[in-house]
């Protein structure tokens, strides 16, 4: 609901389309230049006949020899007109696959680089579709309406401009004739827009009821409910219809337009034309290619009707592009970066408050999620954090590894504050494990690459090595090149957590950051993980977001978050032995895994 | 509505030659016109009068050279009569087509989009009638994909179809009477029929690999930007962004390539279809000078015999737009009777016998895997649970708890074996629960009228009645997409609402309440087991505090059922079963929703 758009009229949004993607624009005078000179070969046709009736086709006398020349003249006009053409055409259609081209890539860079606010789940599909579909509707709009309405306008300025040339009087009657057309177009266009948006709005629609029915459907039946849902689903289907019919009728009607314009055009030329005479200086021939002008002049609308809809929705795709790039990227860079110190790095927390509010949405939701947290966590000691979903641990943990920066105070690494440090030199000091790790759909060896794109195949064993996986590495058929599948899903979750750790341990980092998962896993896998933390965590400054309190027990310091404050801080046995909240929630827990009663 | 039966088997899409295009086009058009043939008729009726009127136009034009202008210029003098008949004349017949053109082009649409609407509700109440297990086989975006965009490029042929017929009657009228003015010139006019088609046939041929390049990669794309903002966590926490940029790159580099590529093949053939008529126009003039010359025909009639010329131009320029279209309708159309042609899956929930009074669910010798293969998913489980029971389903990972609970639940079909039910059937909330985009009550009723009292009592047994209570519209509050999003405990809990308000005698809760707290958990199997109804409940469960909470255990390890009886027992008289429940202890999540 909340798109991405900015509001801007349709001509301010084109022009700002053409800043950011320059290759649009760049040589467009010239296309023009040679689309004008293309449209030649319409207009020599009815030059060739006027010449040909006033002097070559007299009713006495007929100069086939003069027409025979006039022809090779024709005939090499058409030839430079129809080269002209070719070279518009191209142009264009080069320029703007150009221009898309970096558009694409620029938005697609400019989306990483959005803070994760603006990353969650519901937007995902929004945003991909705007580095895919609405390019593509741009893409089609270039090579299809755009072209059209190059070279219909072009046509219809070189007709304009013949006409004018022929007989200035015979072309004011004609363009005072057609001139209401514009009105009717204007008027008929905004009803045709409107359906269309409709049918648009509705084909999208309905593609989220299939989805929704498909994806339930194993529910549907289980709970019998099949039936109903049908029928709301075939009234969906005949509505969008419906709407699709009706932008279809109006475009039918509007699409003949110019050429019902074009008969009485015609009769209004002629009509003229007779009273003029040879009296007025007009010749028959002038007024037989007037009529055929006439007809070229007005054959544009047509098409210009059929290209109305395809403008309205690139400009609506290029707004929803425009809108994704004007969203501030997410964590800024520093201009003069501090180089992290060596070795173990600290963190420290000074008054740091945090909300989210994506500033892709319009409407900001600022309930603060961590409530001026001061916390000092030295070199290499192994905290873990606990407290219930939506106390803020997620937060914290983000807030270390700079995957948002805090709405007010600093967090620092090293004693360094983390918005003076540079991405890269971060990236290569901290890695985040994530609950639920991303696994790209090629070999576990590219996924590996994906943390240390130059290591050797030995470096990534190595790294099995190093947190005892070895006898896991052996069970997969390929070793390191076996393919897990799309989103790993050839693994196991376990495994792929496995996987994630191993990928952290390429990096060697000094800082840990350990999203704890909550599925389970069997319990070989388990017992690898563990082993592999421990080998991982060792020596690290390390922070578990611990789910499980037996991994709590495991750490050297426990912080217990609630309402996005720390409440308790001190090592599992001294917060057993104070006998507070963290205490009371351990023996909570201790007691519903309890298997006798 | 009738469905199509003969369907071409031959709808082969990946050959290229007009020839077979042309089959595959008659073949899928045979097919699509049987869903509305009277919409198609009346838009050819509007075609056939705009073609009829396209040459009685030329006609007109020369009536006004012949008898207005000339005339007129020659004698000095203007006939008000003639200028009006003139009038009449052209404007009558610009009007005619006119209206042929909006009664063709208004009923191709309706035709176009009703024929949509037929084949999309035919694939929907096929994909609806196939049980879960075919279900289980598709992937859901394959099928949103047939139903929603195969459907639509299916009928996509219908819209410029009528057109095309009326372009095949203005070529056959306007060559015929480009003739008739004159042979000679009538030849040459005509010539440009099968020159401007082989164009169309060269262009397509050069231009359709280019565009499957185009497509290919744009699928490529589609999926690595799909992928790459999936992974964006990972993406950022390694400061991939460059990398990640340049691999984007490389592939919309290549699809830009072979568009570009297009472009120029485009670009030359749309330059040819200018120029090449003009010269054949040029010719027809000079030629037609001779022929006026010697008197074989009037200025006006060489007028009108070139205006007729260029009205032929138009349509046959876009036939070839017309034609490509089909490959693309023709492999929507094959998408869309692959499911249609499909036969049902066998429904396993039928198989499911009534049990005997008193007992709520009895399997007898049940065996399952997923085919002959691979291996044994259960191995003959017999066990009988008296109605009215709560029974927790116990086993490590992968020991087929979720398999045992979905061949209850008739949702697979045992190898061997035999299940009864209490009232024959089960309701089974599942471990991911699907909640519809709609009212949290529009979630529990689906469709069916339920008292405000039974969604009462079915939000209570699911410990739902707290948290709903709280949100400002109660039930009517909406959730999905346009709605607030719940946590994944309160998805479980509505869900479980949902089954239980369906009134079914056994309830499967496939680790329903893992997304649960503890103490949350406990209320709802407690509450469960306090409900009036006698209903059978067999649950997944993992957490030994709510599997104490069972009248009985059943002990499942490697497909069998190892064990069965009160959870205190099998702690005193099973080894491998008070080990896992050790293993439960020590790595359990503490819980909170």
């Amino acid at each position: 609901m909340n798109e991405p758009v900015t509001r801007f009229g349709s001509a301010r949004t084109i022009g700002r389309g053409m800043r950011v993607a320059p290759a649009l624009s760049h040589g467009l005078g010239l296309t023009f230049g040679f689309a004008f000179l293309g449209t030649g070969a319409r207009l020599v046709i009815p030059i060739l006949i006027q010449q040909s009736i006033d002097h070559g086709l007299q009713p006495n006398q007929v100069r086939v020899s003069f027409i025979a020349m006039l022809g090779v003249i024709g005939a090499c006009c058409v030839v430079v007109s129809s080269v002209s053409l070719r070279v518009a055409t191209k142009r264009l259609g080069t320029r703007a696959e150009e221009g898309l081209f970096s558009l694409r890539i620029k938005l697609f860079d400019h989306i990483h680089r959005l803070s994760l606010a603006d990353h969650n789940e519901e937007k995902r599909g929004a945003l991909v579709s705007r580095v895919t579909s609405d390019i593509e509707t741009l893409t089609m709009f270039f090579s299809w309406g755009g072209l059209s309405l190059l070279l219909d306008g072009s046509q219809m300025v070189a007709v304009a401009s013949v006409m004018l040339a022929y007989d200035w009087r015979l072309a004011l009657v004609a363009f005072a004739v057609s001139a209401p057309l514009v009105l009717v177009l204007r008027l008929v266009q905004a009803k045709l827009v409107s359906a269309h948006n409709i049918s648009r709005e509705r084909n999208a629609q309905l593609l989220g009821v299939f989805s929704e029915m498909v994806s339930g459907a194993e529910t549907l039946r289980a709970y019998g409910a099949v039936d109903v849902v049908v029928d709301s689903v075939a009234k969906d289907v005949r509505r969008r219809g419906d709407s699709n019919i009706r932008a279809g009728v109006i475009g039918a009607f509007l699409f003949p337009s110019g050429e019902v314009f074009a008969v009485f055009t015609v009769m209004a030329v002629v009509g003229a034309g007779l009273l003029i005479g040879p009296a007025g200086g007009l010749t028959a021939g002038a007024l037989v290619g007037f009529v055929f002008l006439t007809y070229r002049f007005l054959e544009p609308i047509a098409e210009f009707t059929e290209v109305i809809d395809q403008v309205q929705s690139a400009v609506a795709s290029l707004r929803r592009v425009l809108g994704v790039l004007d969203t501030p990227i997410g964590p800024a860079q520093p201009v003069s970066p501090t180089l992290l110190p060596k070795g173990a790095l600290s963190i420290d927390f000074v008054d740091v408050s945090f909300a989210y509010g994506s500033r892709l949405d319009d409407v900001d939701d600022d309930t603060p999620v961590l409530n001026s947290i001061n916390l000092h966590v030295p070199g290499g000691q192994h905290i873990a954090l606990v407290g219930p979903s939506g106390s803020g641990k997620t937060t914290l943990a983000r807030l270390i590894a700079r995957l948002a920066d805090p709405t007010l105070g600093n967090v620092l690494l090293g004693g360094v504050g983390l918005t003076r440090v540079e991405n890269a030199d971060l990236r290569r000091r901290l890695i985040v494990v994530p609950q639920e790790p991303f696994l790209f759909a090629d070999t576990i060896a590219y996924n590996l690459r994906f943390a240390s794109p130059d290591a050797t195949d030995a470096v990534l064993r190595d790294a099995f090595s190093d947190l005892e996986l070895d006898d896991w590495l052996e069970t997969l058929p390929y070793g390191i090149d076996t393919h897990v599948g799309q989103r790993g899903g050839s693994l196991s979750a376990g495994e792929r957590q496995l996987v994630a750790l191993v990928r952290a341990a390429v990096v060697r980092p000094d800082v840990l950051i350990l999203d704890e998962a909550t599925s389970s896993v069997d319990a070989s896998t388990e017992v690898r993980i563990s082993r592999a933390l421990r080998k991982l965590a060792l020596g690290r400054t390390t922070v578990s977001i611990a789910h499980r309190l037996s991994t709590a027990a495991r750490a050297e310091r426990v912080i217990l978050l609630e309402n996005g404050r720390i409440v308790e801080d001190g090592s599992h046995d001294q917060l057993i032995a104070k006998n507070g909240r963290y205490a009371r929630q351990y023996q909570t827990w201790v007691s519903s895994t309890q298997s006798t009663i | 509505m009738t469905v199509p039966a003969n369907v071409t088997e031959s709808l082969v899409v990946e050959e290229t030659p007009v020839q077979s295009r042309l089959r595959t086009g008659i073949g899928l058009v045979r097919d699509l016109l049987k869903f509305h043939p009277r919409l198609f008729a009346i838009a050819v009726a509007g075609a056939s009068l705009y073609a009829v009127c396209t040459v009685a136009s030329s006609f007109g034009v020369a009536f006004l050279v012949d008898s207005v202008i000339l005339p007129t210029f020659e004698a000095g003098q203007i006939d008000t009569s003639v200028y009006m008949t003139g009038a009449a004349i052209v404007i009558g017949i610009g009007l005619l087509r006119a209206f042929g053109v909006v009664v063709r082009r208004s009923f191709a649409g309706i035709n176009n989009w009703r024929t949509v609407e037929s084949l999309t509700m035919l694939l929907v109440r096929q994909i609806m009638t196939q049980p879960s297990v075919w279900h289980k086989r598709r992937m859901t975006g394959d099928l949103v994909a047939r139903v929603g965009v195969d459907s639509d490029a299916a009928a996509e042929v219908l819209g410029p179809l009528p057109f095309s017929t009326s372009v095949v009657l203005l070529v056959f009228l306007t060559g015929g009477w480009l003739i008739v003015v004159d042979i000679p010139l009538g030849l040459i006019a005509i010539s440009v029929i099968p020159i401007l088609l082989l164009l169309n046939v060269g262009y397509q041929r050069r231009i359709d690999k280019h565009y499957d390049t185009a497509q290919h990669e744009l699928g490529a794309l589609s999926s690595a930007v799909h992928e790459s903002f999936d992974g964006v966590m990972v993406v950022k926490a390694f400061g991939a962004e460059d990398r990640e940029t340049r691999r984007l790159s490389l592939i919309s580099t290549r699809l830009k390539d072979a568009r570009v590529r297009a472009v120029s093949a485009r670009s030359t053939f749309e330059a040819l279809l200018d120029g090449v008529p003009s010269l054949v126009n040029i010719l027809l003039l000079v030629v037609g000078a001779m022929r006026v010359e010697s008197r074989s025909m009037t200025v006006g009639e060489l007028t009108s015999f070139i205006y007729l010329f260029t009205l032929l131009i138009f349509p046959l320029r876009i036939i070839g737009y017309v034609l490509s279209s089909v490959p693309h309708s023709a492999s929507g159309y094959k998408r869309v009777r692959e499911i249609l042609d499909e036969p049902t899956v066998f429904d396993p929930s039928l198989l499911i016998a009534h049990a005997p009074d008193g007992v709520g669910v009895a399997l007898e010798d049940v065996s399952f895997s997923f085919n002959d293969e691979s291996p044994v998913v259960l191995d003959s489980v017999s066990f009988r649970i008296p109605a009215g029971k709560t029974v927790v389903v116990v086993g490590a990972t992968g020991s087929g708890k979720s398999t045992l609970l979905a061949v209850m639940a008739g949702l697979l079909q045992p190898s061997q074996g035999r299940v009864e039910l209490a009232g024959k059937h089960a309701s089974i909330v599942f471990q991911e629960p699907f909640l519809f985009s709609g009212s949290i009550e529009y979630n529990i009723c689906l469709g069916r009228e339920l008292s405000d009292e039974m969604i009462a009592e079915a939000l209570y047994l699911s410990a739902s009645d707290s948290f709903v209570s709280e949100l400002a519209n109660g039930t009517k509050t909406m959730i999905g997409e346009r709605g607030i999003s719940l946590s994944g405990g309160q998805r479980q809990r509505i869900s479980l609402a949902r089954a239980i308000a369906q009134g079914a005698d056994v309830l499967l809760l496939d680790d329903t309440t893992s997304a649960l707290d503890t103490v949350t958990e406990a209320v709802v199997v407690d509450r469960l087991r306090g409900m009036s109804r006698k209903v059978t409940t067999v649950v997944v469960a993992s957490r030994p505090s709510t599997i104490a909470l069972a009248d009985d255990v059943l002990f499942i390890e490697g497909g069998k059922l190892t064990d069965h009886g009160p959870h205190s027992a099998l702690m005193l008289g099973n080894e491998n079963y008070r080990n896992l429940m050790q293993s439960f202890e020590h790595d359990r999540d503490e819980g909170d929703s």
